[in-house]
């Protein structure tokens, strides 16, 4: 019961996300680099703050290997975006983009904590396959058709396959705790 | 007149043929020095991922990205290059055929085969 409860969560989590993306696309006036700059941050920093839960409460070794290795590569994007915005001397600017990517990190995070200890670790591993492959929809549909400074535009498509990298590994331990029940 | 002609070209030929054996022994010994070989390791995949190599050659791997890699033994972990960061590298001789991953990025994977 509690599975498929966590389920319908993550269900409702990843369609609202692909809902509100579209729309955002769609309704708001385009973004401009210094907000992409700042979607690209907190975007990365959430899956870190998603990672930090599940080193705390998870158990698996697998699956902490994994949130470490989130919290060092979605690090390391986020010191090239850092530098890059530092070279060109842009400041990121908050926007309504990042502010429901923010919103919707909250929600998570607090599902994320109140998951019991043998749930959390598919509940976590289901939301990253979700989250990734809702970044990578974002990256690809909205951050990159719009950014026109030609080398932040390159290093958000060089973060893509990191991002699908993820996703791959993500499914991949899905798949692994899925046959383990 | 003719005997020492024919010593002569005795000595030619013996001298020809070594010159020869000499030449050709040259000529195979650079093909079988070890060759080097480089994978660039971009945007999260092993480039070429299929390599195929002659036994003894030597495998170099440069990071082209600005996340951390490695190249590891994918089936027993008999062998590992720790993680390496951008532009870095690392190498290995390679004595028989070999599947690699990224151990902490496993689904980046490669192998190298020894032409037969
Ligand atoms: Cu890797």
């Amino acid at each position: 019961m509690k599975n498929y409860a966590n389920h319908i969560k993550v269900f409702g989590f990843l369609s609202l996300l692909l809902l509100v993306i579209p729309l955002q696309a769609q309704e708001s006036p385009k973004l401009t680099d210094p907000e992409i700059a700042s979607v690209a941050v907190v975007a990365n920093q959430i899956d870190i703050d998603f990672a930090k839960i599940a080193l705390q409460k998870s158990k698996n070794k697998e699956v902490q290997d994994f949130a470490n290795r989130m919290i060092e590569d979605h690090t390391a994007v986020i010191e090239q975006a850092v530098a890059l915005v530092t070279k060109l001397k842009v400041t990121p600017i908050d926007n309504a983009v990042s502010q429901s990517l923010l919103k919707q990190a909250e929600d998570t995070k607090v599902n994320l904590e109140k998951a019991k200890k043998n749930d959390f670790d598919k509940y976590y591993v289901d939301n990253e396959v979700a989250y990734h492959k809702q970044v990578i929809g974002a990256v690809n549909d909205l951050l990159i058709p719009e950014t026109k400074n030609q080398e932040l535009k390159e290093l958000l498509e060089t973060v893509v396959p990191a991002l699908e990298t993820h996703l791959g590994h993500a499914q991949m331990l899905q798949n692994k705790l899925t046959s383990k029940k | 007149m003719k005997p020492f002609l024919k010593h002569y070209h005795f000595q030619t030929v013996i001298l020809v043929s070594i010159i020869l054996l000499w030449g050709f022994g040259l000529k195979e010994n650079t093909t079988q020095e070890p060759q080097v070989h480089t994978v660039e390791i971009i945007k999260m995949k092993f480039v070429p991922q299929n390599l195929i190599v002659k036994k003894g050659d030597k495998v170099i791997w440069i990071n082209k990205d600005f996340i951390l890699h490695d190249v590891t033994d994918e089936k027993n972990d008999k062998w590992t290059s720790k993680p390496f960061g951008k532009n870095e590298s690392w190498s290995k001789v390679i004595t028989q055929d070999e599947a690699y991953f990224c151990s902490l990025h496993k689904v980046m994977k490669g192998t190298i085969k020894i032409e037969s």
